[in-house]
């Protein structure tokens, strides 16, 4: 089970303050509370990259935290960031699905509450945008493949997903 | 990766808003003493010559560009749920004044040219330009020692608080106080730093 928020705060600042065990404590939990948020956003295979990619960018940015907000949103901002710029960089025709991992999923309150946190980001996109990003970025089809599912023209998914991840990036804080 | 990382950590100092808003205020009083020292003060201000556009003007700018620069300072530390709209709508009131400036030559028969023809126009806004640049170093330095996640609002914003912020500064050595000179001349440095903050800080602070 996850530590809960009033506890990762204290962590975070006890941490802050140069306290390794605490540090050593907060980072194992902050990797298993990505690895839910991420789950249904990344194929498997590229889970542990960007799990450990946001833990990198938590500890260089750990000053930024503000003792007196609650941890979790700031993690949250940092790991939306993170995505978004995965989404950019991830290969455009990338052929391995995601694999379904509701049995897994469904049965963890946080997982879900986690999970409708980056789905937040998506529902103010609109629908051609995310389904563009959602098929090329994140279940790696092809924008051939995805032109013709959606029925959109290759420019036309190539357009939305340009757009789309625009707007996620300056969603990152807004969508909640 | 946690072994070492752990490894690694070393105490920080935790971020405050505060600290971002010193360094801002430093960097502003060495800007109005650096006014003061080139343009000099206008006396008319301290007493009581300035126009009722003049403090209209120049409060509206000091509104925006202290909730443009508190919205940059507390980018630096990120949350789900942040949002800052007060320069949006300071934002929408500081473009009436131009429209109002446009106006006021367009009733009094005079063409859009007297605007460009006003002879302190372009001196106005240079120095105000010029006297917006240490708060947008300030701010843009206090981004890349925090971690924005929207780096292109960011951009926006430290161009408008920085110019917005300038303009204010320089506007207190300019003794043009009309409709058309303030709303004009003075609002369009905003407009050129917000374009230039966009431009310049998205790449400075992205992480």
């Amino acid at each position: 089970m996850i530590a809960d928020e009033a506890t990762l705060a204290r962590l975070m600042v006890t941490a802050q303050k140069g306290d390794k065990s605490a540090y050593n404590v907060l980072l194992s939990e902050a990797g298993l509370w990505l690895e839910r948020y991420f789950r249904r956003r990344v194929p498997p295979h590229q889970l542990d990259d960007l799990v450990q990619d946001v833990m990198l960018a938590l500890h260089n940015k750990r000053a930024t935290y503000d003792p007196d907000r609650p941890f979790l949103p700031w993690l949250a901002a940092i790991a939306r960031y993170r995505w978004v710029d995965h989404l950019r960089k991830v290969y455009k025709h990338e052929s391995d699905l995601l694999e379904d991992n509701d049995a897994i999923e469904e049965s963890d309150e946080e997982a879900i509450a986690a999970r409708v946190s980056l789905e937040r980001l998506f529902v103010h996109l609109p629908k051609k945008q995310a389904e563009a990003i959602e098929l090329v970025k994140i279940e790696g089809h092809s924008i051939r493949e995805t032109a013709e599912r959606t029925g959109q023209s290759e420019s036309a998914v190539k357009v939305n997903i340009h757009r789309g991840l625009k707007k996620l990036s300056a969603l990152v804080e807004k969508a909640e | 990766m946690i072994a070492n990382l752990t490894q690694d950590l070393a105490p920080v100092r935790a971020y405050s808003a505060r600290d971002g808003a010193a360094l801002l205020a430093i960097a502003g009083g060495l800007t109005v003493v650096g006014v003061l020292l080139i343009d000099g003060f206008w006396h008319g201000v301290a007493n009581g010559e300035a126009s009722a556009f003049f403090w209209v003007t120049n409060g509206v700018l000091a509104l925006l560009g202290l909730a443009s620069s508190a919205a940059v300072i507390s980018m630096a530390s990120p949350r789900v749920g942040s949002r800052s709209d007060a320069p949006l709508w300071l934002g929408a009131m500081l473009a009436i004044l131009p429209i109002v400036a446009v106006l006021s030559v367009v009733r009094h028969q005079h063409g859009i040219e007297a605007i460009a023809e006003d002879m302190y126009g372009t001196y106005c806004l240079s120095h105000a330009l010029f006297s917006s640049v240490l708060m947008f170093a300030s701010l843009t330095f206090w981004l890349r020692r925090g971690a924005p996640v929207s780096v292109n609002n960011a951009g926006w914003l430290t161009g408008i608080a920085a110019g917005a912020l300038g303009a204010v500064a320089y506007g207190m050595s300019c003794s043009m106080d009309s409709v058309s000179h303030l709303g004009v001349w003075h609002v369009a440095p905003v407009i050129i730093a917000a374009i230039a903050g966009r431009l310049i800080v998205p790449s400075l602070v992205r992480w």
